[in-house]
């Protein structure tokens, strides 16, 4: 698995995929939908498909991929190895979504929240194995979201294919183990090589699974928080674990696309109070209240200065 | 994530972000360091932010852009003061002139840096040092000359003429500059077909006796408007109706629609409720594809049975 292509930007999502068996253009195919990487505040989640001929189902069934969770490490990379050793018959590819990407989806004005992109990205690396020729007629899911929802829209998306969605899609059957083996050794070598894209020295790369509950995982986070800038572009911004460290840690920092309220809101917007309007005039505290500016002036946000 | 963040008093920093002509700043020639000085507005007659360059000989206005949300960073700091100054250029007549129409009203001639005298902004007698001040006085003043000293007097006709020349000045500029005069708002990437020839040149005049104005007290101003044969607008609140509408007929009077249907017992109107910051925030979020608290309720056999 060559992750060069990530590795040399790793702010932006990036597809890898393998070589496209032969038999997959000619023969009915099936394919698998897995995530790794969900969970963590810490890297990318990495989408894969895995696939191959309706044929060789019960040679993948042999080979005993399993759900990645079930597994170690070492069992992983060594199902992995074999996959690639299948690569006759066995293609896959894979969507690495960075932290980045997540944090800036969504955090971004229109909201685009985890599943739709999860959704999004599934629907996308079926497209790519559709574009590359691979006859599909299966597709088996591991949910996101509510299952039956999630299959309709598929279905409805690739008239002609037969989508399964379930949860623990990765336990039943062998084609979504082998897609969730795939992310899960992408997603553990790119967080175990990140490259940090900031200066910051000799990194501690001690930072434990990167769930938000791991202690490990929570240091490292209290280390590595710039008041300023909050977190490299390893972390997921959008997650409340880092968010609720930079509220009370960090710089307080405000967006034009948050709204306030309450007295100081309407103070800073120029907003009078319901009695302003009764009490005639009554003299305000401005030294000339019949003087407006131009709007010429007031029209490109330009004021007078008494100080500085 | 819906937590309200509060909002710290701006701390008083030394850094400015300022755009200024290298003229401004130009301290080769002159002993002393250009400087703000703090001078009476002639329009708001309160305090207003001014340069001097150095040894006085040119002035500048202080504008500031200022809008919510802004910080600049400013090499490896962080500046949380989102403003842009502009020092630009300005003709020190304006800031002379208030001090010689109060003189004015006494009806003599008196040497200016006499006249130019202000307890409570001492700088504005440095004024008279800019190079345009005294070479300029005439557009706005009666001139003696008594043996080797000069002596002036406010002319208000004077003044109107070289008013009327500033605001014509301003309209070519308004006019090269394409910019959006008439009464209308107008995007500025709305692209018009036909070319700003539907301007007219009142909107035109009215909107460079509005920029002159800035400068000018209330009352000069409207004596310009008079000079530029501009009749005053009318403020709505004249223009507006008055309050109660007469009675036209005697008859007694009759609902147009019939109120009645909204106290029958299945019209139940609800005030909107207000909502928590929590629920807000949760009414912004993308929730596309995400399950409903529901379905977490629902008995599992049901997923399985499909």
């Amino acid at each position: 698995m060559d992750l060069s292509p990530f590795e040399t930007d790793n702010s932006v999502s990036c597809r890898l995929a393998s070589e496209i068996p032969d038999v997959c253009r000619t023969e009915d195919c099936c394919l698998g939908i897995d995530e790794a990487g969900r969970g963590p505040v810490l890297g990318p989640m990495v989408y894969g498909i895995c696939f191959c001929p309706v044929s060789k189902k019960q040679e993948l069934k042999d080979s005993k991929v399993a759900d990645s969770k079930t597994l170690t490490e070492a069992e992983r990379e060594n199902l992995f190895q074999k996959l690639d050793e299948a690569r006759s018959y066995v293609g896959w590819a894979l969507q690495v979504l960075s932290p980045n990407t997540i944090s800036t989806s969504m955090l971004q004005r229109t909201k685009y929240n985890l599943n739709a992109l999860s959704h999004d990205t599934a629907i996308g690396l079926v497209q790519y194995a559709l574009d590359s020729g691979v006859q599909l007629k299966e597709v088996f899911v591991d949910t996101v979201g509510p299952a039956e929802k999630y299959e309709d829209k598929l279905s409805k998306l690739f008239p002609g294919i037969d989508v399964t969605v379930r949860p623990k899609a990765d336990s039943l059957f062998p084609i979504v183990s082998a897609a969730s083996i795939c992310a899960k050794v992408a997603r553990d070598r790119i967080v175990k090589g990140w490259n940090f894209a900031e200066d910051l020295g000799d990194v501690d790369t001690d930072y434990g699974s990167g769930y938000p509950n791991d202690p490990k995982t929570k240091a490292w986070l209290l280390k590595y928080l710039d008041p300023v800038f909050g977190y490299p572009q390893f972390v997921r911004f959008s997650w409340s674990t880092a968010q609720t460290l930079m509220d009370s840690k960090g710089v307080t920092v405000h967006w034009d696309d948050e709204d306030e309220d309450g007295e100081k809101a309407a103070q800073r917007q120029n907003n009078k109070s319901m009695l302003a309007y009764f009490s005639a005039s009554a003299g305000g505290n401005d030294q000339n209240p019949t003087h407006q500016t131009h709007r010429f002036f007031t029209e490109r946000r330009l004021k007078s200065l008494d100080t500085l | 994530m819906a937590t309200k963040k509060k909002r710290t008093q701006n701390v008083q920093n030394n850094n400015w972000v300022v755009i200024a002509a290298d003229s401004s700043i130009d301290s080769q020639k002159h002993d002393s360091e250009p400087a703000f000085v703090r001078l009476r507005n002639p329009s708001t007659d309160a305090t207003s932010l001014y340069m001097l360059s150095s040894g006085d000989v040119q002035l500048f206005e202080v504008k500031a852009f200022e809008e919510d949300f802004h910080s600049w960073f400013v090499g490896q700091t962080v500046q949380r003061d989102g403003r842009l100054l502009f020092v630009t250029p300005m003709d020190p007549l304006y800031l002379i002139m208030p001090y010689l129409i109060k003189s004015g009203k006494e009806g003599k001639f008196q040497p200016v840096d006499q006249v130019v005298v202000d307890e409570e902004f001492p700088a504005c007698s440095r004024l008279l040092r800019c190079t345009r001040s005294l070479a300029s006085l005439h557009h706005i003043a009666e001139e003696k000359e008594v043996g080797k000293q000069r002596f002036h007097q406010y002319s208000h006709e004077k003044t109107m003429n070289w008013l009327k020349k500033k605001v014509e000045r301003t309209v070519g500029l308004l006019k090269g500059r394409n910019i959006s005069v008439g009464e209308r708002v107008k995007s500025t990437t709305y692209i018009r077909v036909k070319s700003e020839s539907d301007y007219h040149d009142e909107d035109y005049l009215r909107y460079a006796h509005g920029l002159i104005s800035e400068y000018l007290s209330e009352d000069l101003s409207k004596a310009l408007l008079k000079h530029l044969q501009l009749p005053e607008l009318t403020s709505p609140k004249e223009t507006e109706p008055p309050s109660k509408k007469r009675k036209l007929s005697d008859k007694p009077v009759e609902a147009e629609e019939d109120y009645t249907k909204f106290n029958s017992a299945d019209f139940a109107r609800k005030p909107p409720k207000k909502m928590t910051a929590a629920q807000k925030s949760l009414a912004k979020a993308d929730k596309t594809g995400m399950k409903t608290m529901f379905s977490f309720f629902s008995p599992k056999a049901k997923a399985e049975k499909k």
